[in-house]
């Protein structure tokens, strides 16, 4: 999508070149990522496979409004980054200040959700921690906490590279061609996204 | 290719191949004074199944390996460097080539590989797999409990059921009957085990958390080994046993005083002791 | 190829020889890095082969100084670490950074004719995260409460805190989990640069076989390296915040609820294809050896990449037969012993165009040359021993036992060893501009491949006759007792192999500063690494090659002016 679209913008060869390159080894990387998680997802099917009942009887569950509420706003979230990119990818980085500016909103509103989310996140635990269900407390437990905690590590490495492309992008340092660094920042982030619906919906829905 | 099956598997256990396994064996074992380079003969009917396959594939990956050496040195003695001397120009890419390669692939896997397959598959459907239904009168059912590092058998006793006074408890020792199917229920406490019978040529690990099943039928009677073949901590290398194949009658004998041995020294009191479970079907 | 600059080379002493980006100089890191990991591991080899023949008895020389506190006897808990660490050592500090950090670094961008990898800081992370993943490893010998003692496949119950209270186990697999991290790097990193970085003309079907390999392992890698990094995660939770995905509910008074077997799965999913990772270079370095030093073309170029790619595709479904015993059911085992008996297929390609590529060829026995070719003698013993273990019948006895050590020691370890030194004594004069000796060489290849031998197929007769592996002492069972003479041979023969290891080591250093200056293309074959001058200047190509010709196109008789080789950069005559 980014390949085809910067292929009819103005960009150069050369630019074009390095932001297949760019976005070939993001690919990979997600493809190597997917497996990772899709680890994890097949522990969480086969230890709940055996468990029988599922959730298990008697025992507190993290709170369903909360983490239907932070799945809306981690959705939100990938959303507007999706929209602020796509409208500096068409402009090719320049274009008119209308368009510009909201393209900026777009990027701060998503990237302020991303933060919202994490705290939400953190308030589940500490919702289920004040229940006193620890990690060791069941097989459940161990799943959910264990689950969340490897996707919470992706949400803040993908946190703090959303603040260090916006530092980049206000200081201008992001010419049409490095913008392929924002685009895959924001390819991340909504693997990030796609993993949380992905527990979410182990955890809460089915 | 069913007759050469029938043929090779009549040389196999032809008398006159037996009687040269027992001379090589036993000669091998007299001349190295009781240094031994192979196993001990099999006892379990299955056994017998492992050696004949076991032999089949040597005899088969021994013409390969043949084939494979002959290959790499007749160019090293012939097609050496030297002055004058050229080699083939052959991208081995023409049409000719390519049926070579797919002949000679498929055949090597039709003779190595399937033949193996169809003898293992074979083997697996007509006993491996059949674990048979637990009948009093005919499969002698045992319960199996690991831990670092001992192994502890449990036999039903007279009442035939699990998990009441009567039951024989052994330790490191396991009795059984010779000519009847032998059916383990096993579960470890710890780590995981793994139960190995070597002269019944059998093995099955010993998992914690589940129960894992195994059989087989001893052919013979006597004295043999039980080794732990999972790594299972500092102790695994002590972790053997002893396996005993009785006759039927002397079992029966041993079974019931076992079984009122078991009875006396019952003591409700003792946890340790209360690990039965109720058998699987 | 506008997108490759000319860099200025680094002055600076950290960015030019430790935190380099250069793919050269990260690969002769690579290349150091994993001899000494490789001697470490041998050296834990030799203690275990002297355990094993002289049980309780003090390891000479070197004991009294590494275990003072049993006057240098191994007590059952130092051999289990010996063997999990010989294991862990061997695999991912030997063999992965010497054949895929270093060979692979060092091949790729010089043979499609790119200036350096595509990413050339995620290069420099990927040995980083290596060396870092090492030295957790190294601290974890030496932590109280003991280093791991559970294998290196590190099975619960055993690896979680039922028996491993200290730290060893954890640090373990921290460092397992770093050195995936660095594998999955190097993976994307090599992919992308095949894909995007080949010079004009450098087609897929010119494509040298070296690189081929190294470009389905790194498929691999990138794949199921991610595997065994979630694995390691899991463990981790459960041992040190007891998290219970492994330990079952009977062990911990009903708390938990686990599954030791679910890590066995996860583990042979990452481990079937990463015995994969380790051979498939392995195989794409020898299948363009054989032609190089035959003088002839690789026979049957794309049946060999064919089946390379069907077996880098296979290797994932095969992880089966890694578990014969735990109790899979009868449908799954028949379909993993059908699989894996499948894959035999393109391996017989493989062969059968090897040993056509010798054939009527005209042979220069150099160093590489007969490496090579102890590939596929050691491949062959090793392959076929395979089949039975991947037929449950015999695989049922003889799995866990020194039958299956001596078939992956043969297969995965002597094989991707064998292709490894001929790796290095074929760009040894790229590298460091300076031949290696070839009569030491060829000592070193006599003295290696048949001591080799020796130790694994007589461990082969010790597994058919019944001796368990990870047994600290052998003459403890009666049973075992009566084969404690081929412990002792087999002892002597290894003590040789490890003996003659020494003149590789002297070899390589002797030549690495006092050899003998070596010439652009001292072994006259046409791929783009032996095109440029040496030594290889930073930038490696000035002007990007343009490709006219395979890699293979020796003794041609189209070659112009009467030589037997050709250039890659070269045009045929007509």
């Amino acid at each position: 999508m980014n390949v085809s679209s910067a292929a009819t913008s103005t960009l150069s060869k050369e630019e074009v070149r390095t932001r297949v390159d760019v976005t070939l080894g993001m690919i990979f990387f997600i493809g190597s990522w997917t497996m990772a998680f899709g680890t994890l997802f097949l522990s969480f099917l086969v230890l709940r496979q055996r468990v029988g009942v599922w959730p298990p009887e008697g025992i507190v569950l993290p709170s369903f409004p909360l983490a239907t509420v932070a799945t809306l706003i981690l959705v939100a979230s990938s959303l507007g980054l999706h929209r602020a990119v796509r409208a500096w990818d068409a402009k090719g980085g320049g274009g008119e200040r209308e368009q510009a500016s909201s393209a900026q909103r777009d990027w701060a509103v998503g990237v302020g959700l991303g933060f919202a989310f994490a705290v939400l996140q953190a308030l589940l635990w500490a919702d289920l921690l004040a229940a006193g269900r620890f990690p060791s407390s069941g097989l459940y437990e161990s799943l959910f906490y264990g689950l969340t905690w490897v996707h919470a590590a992706h949400v803040v490495i993908g946190l703090l590279a959303l603040l260090w492309a916006w530092i980049g992008l206000s200081s201008g340092r992001y010419g049409p061609n490095r913008l392929s660094t924002v685009s895959n920042i924001v390819i991340f982030w909504h693997f990030v996204d796609v993993v949380w619906i992905v527990l979410y919906l182990g955890f809460f829905v089915f | 290719m069913n007759r050469i099956n029938s043929l090779l598997a009549g040389v196999l256990s032809s008398r006159w191949m037996k009687a040269l396994a027992v001379v090589g064996m036993a000669g091998v074992a007299e001349a190295q004074g009781g240094n031994r380079w192979a196993p001990f003969p099999p006892a379990s009917d299955f056994g017998h199944r492992f050696s004949e396959l076991f032999w089949l594939i040597t005899i088969l990956c021994s013409i390969s390996m043949v084939i494979v050496v002959l290959l790499l040195l007749i160019p090293l003695l012939r097609d050496r460097a030297r002055p004058g001397h050229k080699a083939n120009y052959d991208h081995g890419s023409s049409l000719h080539d390519k049926r070579l390669t797919a002949v000679i692939s498929l055949a090597t896997f039709i003779v190595l590989d399937a033949w193996v397959l169809a003898i293992a598959m074979k083997d697996l459907r007509e006993a491996y797999w059949n674990m048979p239904e637990v009948d009093q009168a005919e499969t002698y059912p045992i319960e199996v409990l690991g831990q670092q590092w001992a192994w502890h058998f449990r036999g039903p006793g007279l009442d035939g059921e699990f998990g009441t006074p009567d039951d024989i408890l052994e330790m490191n020792q396991l009795t059984i009957p010779k000519g009847r199917p032998v059916s383990f229920q096993m579960t470890s406490k710890d780590v995981i085990h793994s139960l190995f019978l070597p002269e019944m040529r059998t093995k099955k690990d010993v998992n914690p958390g589940s129960i894992n099943k195994t059989w087989f039928k001893p052919i013979e009677a006597g004295e043999f080994t039980i080794l732990c073949a999972e790594l299972c901590g500092y102790a695994h290398y002590q972790m053997f046993g002893n396996l005993t194949v009785m006759e039927q009658e002397d079992f029966d004998e041993w079974e019931e005083s076992a079984s009122l041995l078991g009875i006396a020294a019952y003591d409700p009191e003792d946890e340790e002791a209360q690990w039965a479970w109720e058998w699987e079907e | 190829m506008s997108g490759q600059h000319i860099h200025a080379e680094p002055t600076n002493f950290f960015r030019k020889h430790v935190f380099s980006v250069d793919h050269k100089v990260i690969a002769k890191q690579f290349l150091w890095f994993g001899l000494i990991w490789l001697g470490i591991g041998g050296v834990m080899a030799m203690m275990i082969r002297w355990q094993l023949a002289n049980p309780g008895e003090p390891v000479p020389v070197i004991g009294s100084m590494l275990f003072p506190r049993t006057n240098g006897v191994l007590d059952p808990a130092t051999y289990n670490t010996l063997f999990t660490m010989h294991g862990t050592i061997m695999i991912f500090l030997g063999l992965t950074p010497l054949m895929i950090g270093a060979i692979g670094n060092w091949s790729i961008p010089l043979m499609i004719g790119a200036r350096d990898m595509i990413f050339p800081l995620l290069n420099c992370l990927s040995f980083w995260a290596m060396f870092l993943g090492g030295a957790v490893g190294f601290i974890s010998l030496f932590v109280p409460l003991g280093a791991t003692e559970a294998g290196w496949t590190g099975y619960p119950t055993l690896s979680t805190t039922i028996n491993g209270v200290g730290s060893g186990e954890t640090l373990w697999a921290i460092a397992v989990f770093l050195i995936g991290a660095s594998s999955i790097m190097g993976g994307i990193n090599y992919m992308t640069t095949v894909i995007r970085l080949r010079a004009p003309g450098m087609t897929w079907q010119r494509l040298p076989l070296t690189v081929w390999g190294i470009f389905l392992t790194s498929v691999l890698n990138v794949l199921f390296v991610p595997v065994i990094g979630s694995a390691m995660l899991l463990l981790i939770m459960d041992r040190v915040f007891g998290t219970t995905f492994f330990i079952p509910a009977s062990i911990m008074q009903g708390a938990g609820g686990g599954d030791p077997i679910l890590y066995q799965h996860l583990f042979w999913i990452f481990g079937h294809p990463e015995v994969y990772i380790l051979i498939l270079p392995a195989w794409g370095i020898i299948g363009d050896l054989l032609s190089f030093f035959s003088r002839k073309p690789a026979f049957g170029y794309r049946a060999q990449v064919g089946a390379m790619v069907a077996v880098t595709l296979l290797s994932a479904v095969v992880y089966g037969h890694h578990m014969f015993t735990t109790g899979l059911s009868a449908m799954l085992g028949e379909s993993f012993m059908l699989l894996t008996m499948i894959i035999s297929v393109p391996a017989e390609i493989l062969f059968f165009n090897w040993l056509h590529t010798l054939w009527k060829g005209n042979l220069r026995l150099t160093t590489p040359m007969l490496f090579s070719m102890g590939v596929i003698f050691v491949f062959g013993l090793g392959g076929l021993t395979g089949i039975y273990l991947a037929t449950i019948g015999t695989d049922i006895f003889l799995h866990d036992t020194y039958f299956v050590v001596g078939h992956f020691h043969l297969t995965m370890a002597a094989s991707a060893l064998f292709a490894t030194f001929a790796g290095i004594y074929f760009w040894f004069p790229k590298m460091f501009a300076r031949e290696m000796n070839e009569f030491l060489g060829k000592t070193h290849f006599w003295f290696t491949v048949i001591p080799l031998v020796t130790v694994f197929c007589l461990m082969f007769v010790m597994g058919y006759a019944g001796m368990p592996r990870r047994y600290y002492d052998h003459t403890s069972a009666e049973y075992l007792r009566s084969l404690q003479h081929l412990n002792k041979y087999a002892t002597h023969a290894a003590f040789l192999l490890g003996a003659a290891q020494l003149v590789f080591v002297y070899n390589f250093i002797r030549s690495r500063w006092w050899g003998k200056p070596a010439s652009q293309n001292p072994w006259e074959v046409g791929t783009l690494d032996w095109t440029m001058e040496t030594p290889v200047p930073h930038y490696n190509f000035k002007e990007i090659p343009e490709v006219f010709t395979g890699p293979h196109e020796f003794s041609n008789p189209d070659i112009p002016d009467g030589k037997d080789w050709i250039s890659m950069t070269e045009k045929l005559k007509a």
